[in-house]
């Protein structure tokens, strides 16, 4: 009795330790942020990288970690930031397992170890409490992928997204589709929709929906599945060949999306082309390698690096060299977010968090990603250049095909997934 | 508790036996004729009997999947009172294991099983021995902490040795069949298949071998066991070896319609679990009852309700049959 009283006032005090270490956290590393700024020869400055570099999403993860590793290497090789004094820049890696919580402490470490600024996630719900965390220590944090639309609808005031939100790409994707459908002549009355439950697909889909119905296209069966549990996608598509649907659409990640392959292949419905808009498969280089008949003719509209890009292609080159993998868009993505940062840096002329907050909102860095323009972000921090473009596989290659101006080759339309 | 074990009903004597199965009848009564209202719910809503015949077919085969699954599981918490949380994590390297035996040998898919279900089941004996039968006597949420503590390593080793990117296996011949109007994938049928087979395996290994009666002696009565000269610490690996067998030859026959990363086997835990309360812990036909029941139900309340996740319906009816019968559909409620 005795012992195992002892036993829970330690667990106590343990508890009570880590409450504390907690609050600490949140609080301390804005003084720290000033007292650096004091002293404007620095010989480091320490940016702080938040990825999944375990769990489910480690291949993006890992590849993201990598690339802003490259980009570090790439300004420090260039001199540093010259108006400092041509301080190094300093990666500091973190891993959130995928994981919000572990998200949100990593970065209040990051902080109160003197990162000036972050960057991450990957996932939207990490994003979303690194968010709070950098707001509240009022350190600026760059987004390379996050979708969700609300996290930047909290009125915060240092973060910043460079991808298309969710709700950009439901409405861009929907545009892109209508515009291909016109320019080919083909006709397509109505689509079937297929997304993942969570807030990642409803908002591709809900933007989706608006675009087309302005548009008169139909947007019938829609359903909807959860992609940490679907095991078969049999009775989704027989749902979707039993229907008038003339194209299948499709938002979710890379495991759920191969799924409705293996089932439109079986299945065998008869469809002009099956389109994903955001997909984490269709413009993978692993799902021509895993998807029946290696994908041919599959589209996807989402952010992707600008393969006509002649610093993009030398990044990609780069990438593939040293890591033996060809670069996803996520991994640009976080190039890109480095660069902002570093290029913000350039201009404060500082390392003070609230100087370098103000020097990325005024950015005007040409992205290696597809955009509309340079990145530019608006009074919620939304990159407003953010742009899709639409990939299709052919002949196992993903290309470029829309719109113009970004094309590598021109698209196949009507591309039915079976033969 | 230790009656769980599905040989519970013979070796409690003719007298017992009778209710039980009178009991059983009106458990398949019920389940059956829920299953036909929800069917017929389901076709109103569907509007199409195609995709009602599709659902009910990919429901039966899911439902074998999951209980292909579950059976190590099962077996494990049955004889020894473990719930191991790295049964999803034995299952991702059992088909790490068939990648590599498919990559570097070239041979058939389920050729693999020679080489996997044989080391996996060498691999659960060496665990039982050096990390489990050390803590036996502990309580129960040391054992689960070591089970815990098992899964991330192993998934952390796997991601480790193959990095984060997905593999797969493929399976030549792997075509779509009709049944019954029905499209399926040759591989899941063979699945389904397997499921069936490992479930009379087990049976007989369990019922009809000098090993499977030890084993249930201990399940039944540990103290018992010792003292008629059964050396409970072996059989205690023996068990955990047949568990990862039975999670290795999960692993190879899942393989060719998964995308294989380390996490690929945890997607199958908590669908595990609750395949394995509902069947009642222990009972191995219970298991493929309760996969069977998860797969429909998942597939019915896609059609009936379009906007909720299938999983809200799957655990609605966990709750309903917890309720009714605290011990599982075919556990014994004593």
């Amino acid at each position: 009795m005795k012992r195992s009283l002892r036993n829970w006032s330690v667990v106590g005090l343990a508890g009570a330790t880590l409450a504390l270490s907690g609050c600490a956290g949140s609080a301390v590393s804005a003084a720290g942020g000033d007292a650096e700024a004091t002293t404007e020869d620095v010989a480091e400055i320490h940016i702080g990288a938040l990825h999944p570099l375990t769990g489910s999403n480690a291949a993006d993860g890992q590849q993201m970690a990598a690339a802003a590793q490259m980009a570090v290497d790439a300004v420090n090789e260039a001199g540093g930031i010259e108006s400092l004094g041509g301080a190094e820049l300093v990666l500091d890696s973190a891993d959130t397992q995928g994981e919000a919580e572990t998200g949100q402490s990593e970065a209040t470490r990051l902080i109160e170890e003197g990162a000036v600024a972050l960057l991450g996630t990957f996932q939207s719900g990490t994003s979303a409490n690194v968010a709070s965390v950098a707001e509240r220590n009022q350190v600026p944090f760059v987004m390379d992928v996050s979708a969700l639309d609300e996290i930047l609808e909290q009125g915060y005031t240092y973060s910043f997204r460079l991808q298309p939100s969710a709700s950009q790409m439901g409405t861009q994707g929907a545009e892109s589709l209508l515009s291909l459908v016109e320019d080919s002549g083909a006709e397509v009355d109505q689509v079937a929709y297929l997304y993942e439950q969570g807030n990642y697909g409803a908002a591709a889909y809900e933007t989706f929906l608006a675009e087309a119905e302005e548009a008169g296209l139909t947007v019938d069966p829609v359903i909807q599945y959860d992609p940490a549990a679907v095991n078969d996608m049999t009775t989704q598509i027989t749902q979707v060949a039993a229907s008038d649907a003339d194209a299948l659409v499709v938002t979710g990640y890379y495991r759920d999306s191969l799924l409705v392959a293996q089932a439109v292949d079986i299945v065998e419905p008869d469809l002009q082309a099956v389109y994903g808009v955001a997909n984490g498969a269709y413009d993978q280089p692993d799902f021509v390698n895993d998807a029946p008949n290696g994908g041919d003719g599959y589209f996807d509209a989402n952010y992707h690096w600008d393969v006509t890009n002649a610093d993009s292609q030398a990044l990609a080159e780069a990438f593939e060299a040293e890591h033996g993998e060809p670069i996803r868009s996520s991994a640009v993505l976080s190039y890109d977010a480095v660069m902002v940062i570093a290029e913000a840096l350039e201009r404060a002329g500082s390392t003070d968090t609230t100087a370098v907050r103000d020097a990325v909102t005024e950015t005007g860095y040409a992205p290696l990603m597809v955009a509309d323009g340079p990145v530019t972000f608006d009074e919620t921090g939304q990159n407003t250049n953010a742009a899709v473009v639409v990939m299709q596989i052919q002949d196992g290659d993903i290309v470029q095909v829309f719109p113009q101006e970004f094309a590598e080759t021109d698209y196949v339309f009507p591309a039915p997934p079976t033969e | 508790m230790a009656t769980s074990l599905q040989n519970a009903p013979e070796t409690t004597g003719s007298a017992a036996r009778r209710p039980t199965l009178s009991e059983r009848q009106k458990v398949a009564i019920v389940t059956v004729s829920v299953l036909a209202v929800v069917t017929a719910v389901a076709a109103l809503r569907a509007g199409s009997s195609t995709v009602l015949v599709q659902a009910l077919v990919t429901g039966v085969l899911t439902g074998g999947i999951y209980s292909l699954v579950a059976m190590g599981l099962t077996l494990i918490y049955g004889v020894l009172h473990i719930i191991n949380f790295a049964n999803g994590a034995l299952v991702a390297l059992a088909m790490y294991l068939t990648f590599v035996t498919v990559d570097t040998m070239g041979v058939h898919p389920y050729t693999a099983l020679l080489v996997v279900v044989p080391a996996m089941g060498v691999l659960g004996a060496l665990l039982q021995t050096s990390l489990l039968n050390p803590v036996m006597r502990a309580p129960i949420q040391i054992q689960l902490l070591v089970t815990i503590g098992l899964a991330l390593a192993i998934e952390n080793v796997l991601l480790l040795v193959f990095g984060p990117t997905p593999r797969s296996v493929q399976l030549p011949g792997n075509v779509g069949v009709s049944i019954l109007g029905a499209t399926v994938e040759l591989s899941r049928i063979y699945a389904f298949v397997g499921a069936l087979v490992l479930v009379a395996i087990l049976s007989l290994v369990l019922q009809r071998t000098a090993i499977g009666t030890s084993i249930r002696a201990v399940a039944a009565n540990p103290e018992g066991a010792r003292l008629v000269g059964i050396n409970t610490k072996s059989i205690y690996s023996v068990t955990f070896a047949l568990g990862a067998m039975a999670a290795g030859a999960a692993g190879v026959l899942v393989a060719p319609f998964t995308t294989i990363e380390p996490t690929s086997g945890a997607i199958f835990n908590l669908t595990a679990f609750v395949v394995v309360v509902l069947g009642g812990m222990g009972n191995i036909p219970g298991a493929l009852v309760g996969g069977l029941v998860v797969g429909l139900t998942e597939q019915l309340a896609g059609l009936i309700l379009p906007d909720e996740s299938p999983l809200l319906a799957v655990f609605v009816v966990f709750l309903i049959v917890l309720f009714i019968r605290p011990k599982g559909v075919f556990g014994r409620a004593s």
